[in-house]
């Protein structure tokens, strides 16, 4: 049966007795082989885990060393048009450059980037473009690589168009819906004619998703724009080296020709650590050298760890509590939100729930912020007043309402589900019974929120522009025509012609949007400044939201980073450019 | 003879080819309705892909253009149906979100030698400690070996990848330091994506260790096999335990038997007789067991991969449900059932081999 080449059962039991015989004594000695091989591995691990900083050491000038930095996630497209990730935007804002960029840790003011001038006068926006700026691939930077930028992202007519499915949201928010043409007849003067005046629009400018791309790439990808950002160009201070998906790993490596200040490093590596314990560890280990998005206990660790510091500043965002008048009737009445705002202990929320890395919030603007109302102070926590508050307005035995929540910590809400639970026992005290909805996922509670189906949310906002627009108008004007608000209603229904799903409250006060429209029309900063104030006053007053807290922007940072390189910015960056290692 | 009839002669014998072909088109419905069921849950489930592919700031006409560019709003029946065909061909289209832009087939061609990778290492750990636990277990039945091993097999098999993987983090990561937490080589060594044999380019193999090996990048395997001790001890354990355990039983059986019996009669000594005869034939339903078990450990890749936050298409399917991105949920899934039902075939072909009586 054996002969001729073929196997038989018993040749195969034999054979397959003799691999098992032999695993067999390879597994009875394993104890001390698996001994041998840890202790070996072990010995290579000490050096690897620290290789970074042995890099760094052995190093004879700052450009040989290696930044490492780790993040809870890693998308595999780096093209600035074509997400809305700030995971992305971390790595493209070392890769590109915009025209005007953010003050790194000025908490939103502007600077010069690209353009070295600009202004804003009507409708029309003028740039002087900066000189003997070259991009990664050899090219020097022209008027026209903005223009093929712009296009790419929001004109359906170019050949290069980026295709309404492939493109990301910001598409039409940064650029399309304001910019009526580009005059890049001249290398280095950009004008820019808008659709309407709008005073935010410079920010927008600056704005991650406005970054110059290469006109020459542009056009060498032909029909394969969606390939763009697995190998992006820019003029930044790093440029793109390697894409590591199997190991979620990026390398960039340091632009010598770069414009502006550093880079001080020869390469930064993002690396993807998704557990935020094993993260913070990595940092106090000194494997990585920044880290970020940690829940408030891995802060807590960095900050007590000896190796590692915890770099803080005041974060542009909200986490709002929102009451959705468009749905839920009770929420009409605005005695009602108003005593819902006096029973949530937002106090506590922050100092015990998010453990002191936020501060309450008062008002739609963060601090910080053009025309942020240093007036208005948070609604103090009264439930006697609030309960009274709910008789006056006719609802003293109470109701039930459901409060849809996401699940997974968000940085202007570090834990959503506790909470919510915290809402529910502050309005349980006055009568009034709360459901919790919780989602899973976020997509599908976007989902559900921006359609409406909620009674109350949980939602939050971090800023994209430090714009006080970005908040007032895109978060609480409704977005239609004033004539659609009946008289005497302060809210519409959410299928209303034109409504903007971002206002999840179904607010719509004529006054507020008539000043915050006007508002984005003004240029003097000053009159802009008392219009958005006044609209705090408003929106405070009718409180629409329950305005939980601002959350601090942080960082866990070992201490081979040297101290004041590496600045913390609320919006904008990471300004790793500037970091030095020792 | 050619060479495809030496291998037809070498193989027709041993299983008839119509078994095979009929377990291979058994496959047809098995992948047909864990297709469906894919398809079905995904359409059930709220989310809405225009929402993940555009983000909060998309505008509702964006949003809508989307859909219709997408097909989601062609009535359910025909998405299905052009579900099905893409899927026949292993086209999934593009991913949404964690891989945007890029092929559903190029992800999955990145991510699963990473679990292949891991899951054999946990095999190899499970084969290697198992099988001689259970002998051992088996030949010193009730002694404090044979319970210590025992109690020792069924924690392996009761307590969670989830649990004992942090609890392993936390001893060997945090406090001893002598592992690494996660990722699968150190973060500062790169490998270039292909390896040169007599002066040709070929590519690469996407498992680790075996990249390393090729590459002759002696401190790059050495940081890859440091990095996979962990996970693969994790899944291995399992795989100990249940191998172990039924390597004991099938012993047990086999040393009762008449024939070990004539042979230690015959004069034969008890080690020889326990090996030359009781081990072999203790061995095919513990081949079996661990075909089987090659299928569970693709699925404790799930929980081992998160855990780790190695890269490979456990953690994939659990990120790609997180943000809702429906072709790599879709692509990733069947593709575990095709794993699974064809090493399932595998181990149905060897069984038969060993046992012919199952042909029937």
């Amino acid at each position: 049966m054996s002969s001729d080449g073929q196997i038989d059962r018993r040749s195969f039991l034999t054979a397959a007795g003799g691999a098992a015989a032999a695993a067999t004594l390879a597994g009875c000695s394993g104890d001390g082989g698996d001994g041998d091989g840890t202790a070996g591995d072990g010995e290579s691990g000490d050096g690897d885990g620290t290789a970074s900083d042995g890099d760094s050491g052995g190093g004879d000038g700052a450009s040989d060393q290696t930044l490492v930095y780790a993040r809870g996630d890693h998308p595999e497209n780096y093209d600035p048009q074509q997400t809305t990730s700030g995971e992305v935007a971390k790595v493209t804002n070392q890769i590109f450059d915009t025209l005007i960029q953010f003050a790194p840790g000025s908490g939103g003011q502007l600077e010069d980037a690209l353009a070295t001038d600009y202004s804003l006068d009507g409708t029309t926006a003028t740039l002087t473009l900066r000189e003997n700026v070259t991009f990664h691939n050899g090219e020097e930077f022209t008027s026209s690589d903005f223009e093929a930028t712009w296009r790419r992202f929001t004109q359906s007519d170019y050949q290069y168009y980026l295709g309404d499915e492939t493109r990301s949201g910001y598409g039409p928010f940064t650029l399309g819906d304001w910019i009526e043409s580009v005059d890049a007849s001249q290398d280095y003067e950009l004008t820019i004619e808008l659709t309407q005046r709008y005073a935010p629009f410079l920010r927008n400018l600056a704005m991650f998703a406005a970054a110059v791309l290469s006109e020459a790439q542009i056009e060498a990808m032909g029909d394969n724009q969606a390939d763009l950002g697995t190998e992006p160009v820019g003029t930044g201070p790093f440029q793109f080296d390697t894409l590591d998906n199997p190991n979620e790993r990026i390398r960039l490596t340091a632009n010598t020709e770069f414009w502006g200040d550093g880079p001080q490093v020869g390469t930064v590596i993002f690396k993807t650590i998704t557990e935020n314990s094993t993260r913070v560890q990595d940092v106090i280990n000194g494997a990585s050298h920044i880290t970020d998005n940690l829940d408030s206990s891995g802060f807590q660790r960095a900050e007590e760890s000896g190796t590692a510091t915890l770099l803080r500043k005041n974060g542009i965002n909200h986490g709002y509590m929102a009451m959705n008048m468009a749905r839920f009737e009770p929420f009409r009445n605005r005695t009602v939100r108003r005593a819902i705002a006096h029973a949530v202990n937002t106090e506590a929320i922050v100092n015990q729930i998010y453990q002191g890395f936020a501060t309450q919030a008062s008002q739609p603007l963060p601090p910080d912020v053009l025309g942020h109302n240093d007036d208005l102070d948070p609604y103090p926590t009264d439930k006697e007043q609030a309960q009274s508050m709910l008789e006056e307005a006719g609802y003293g035995d109470g109701f039930e309402f459901e409060l849809a929540t996401f699940s997974n910590p968000r940085g202007y809400n570090p834990s959503p589900v506790q909470t919510a639970n915290q809402v529910k026992s502050d309005l349980e005290d006055i009568g009034l019974t709360v459901n919790i909805n919780q989602f899973s996922n976020f997509g599908p509670y976007l989902d559900y929120t921006s359609a409406g189906r909620h009674d109350a949310c949980f939602l939050g906002w971090y800023t994209d522009n430090a714009d006080p627009d970005n908040f007032m108008y895109v978060l609480l004007d409704p977005k239609v025509s004033m004539d659609a608000v009946p008289d005497g209603q302060d809210w519409v229904s959410f299928d209303t012609e034109g409504y903007s799903t971002l206002n999840v409250s179904g607010w719509a006060n004529t006054e507020y949007m008539e000043l915050v429209r006007e508002a984005q029309r003004t240029y003097t900063e000053g009159d802009r400044e008392t219009m958005y104030q006044e609209a705090a006053q408003l929106a405070y007053d009718e409180s629409p939201w329950v305005f939980i807290d601002y959350a601090e922007t942080l960082r866990a940072v070992n201490e081979a980073v040297v101290a004041d390189s590496y600045t913390v910015s609320s919006v904008g960056g990471p300004y790793l450019n500037t970091v030095e290692l020792q | 003879m050619n060479w495809t009839q030496s291998l037809f002669r070498l193989v027709e014998p041993v299983v008839p080819p119509r078994f095979v072909v009929k377990r291979l088109l058994l496959l047809v419905p098995v992948l047909f309705g864990v297709a469906s069921v894919v398809f079905a849950i995904l359409h059930l489930a709220p989310g809405d892909p225009a929402i993940v592919i555009a983000g909060q700031r998309a505008s509702t006409e964006q949003l809508e253009q989307i859909r219709q560019e997408l097909g989601l709003r062609r009535p359910l029946w025909e998405q299905y149906l052009s579900f099905l065909w893409d899927a026949a061909r292993f086209d999934f289209g593009q991913s949404y979100s964690i891989s945007r832009g890029n092929s559903v087939r190029s992800v999955i061609a990145d991510r699963l030698p990473i679990t292949l990778e891991l899951a054999i290492y946990g095999q190899a750990a499970g084969i290697l400690l198992g099988i001689p636990l259970g002998i051992i277990s088996a030949v010193k039945q009730d002694s404090l070996t044979d319970h210590v091993t025992r109690i020792g097999a069924l924690t392996g098999i009761s307590v969670p990848i989830f649990w004992s993987g942090p609890l392993l983090i936390l001893l060997f990561s945090t406090y001893l330091d002598v592992f690494p937490t996660s990722g699968r080589i150190d973060s500062t060594l790169f490998l270039p994506d292909t390896w040169t044999l007599f002066g040709r380019e070929l590519p690469l193999t996407g498992m680790i260790t075996v990249d390393t090996v090729l590459l002759g990048n002696t401190e790059a395997f050495l940081s890859a096999a440091h990095h996979l001790f962990l996970p693969a001890l994790v899944i291995g354990v399992y795989s100990t335990a249940l191998i172990s355990r039924m390597m004991r039983s099938s012993m047990l059986e086999v040393i009762r038997q008449d024939y070990i019996r004539t042979a230690r009669a015959k004069g034969q000594g008890a080690k020889i007789t326990l090996m030359k005869h009781g081990f072999r034939n203790a061995l095919i339903p513990v081949v079996t067991v661990i075909g089987i078990q090659f299928g569970t450990l693709l699925g404790g890749a799930v929980l081992t991969e998160t855990v780790f936050g190695i890269n490979g298409m456990g953690l994939t399917i659990v990120t790609a449900i997180g943000v809702s991105d429906y072709p790599v949920v879709q692509g990733t899934v069947l593709t575990f059932a095709l794993l699974f039902t064809l090493v399932n075939l595998v181990v149905d072909v060897t069984y038969s081999y060993l046992d012919p009586r199952i042909q029937q």
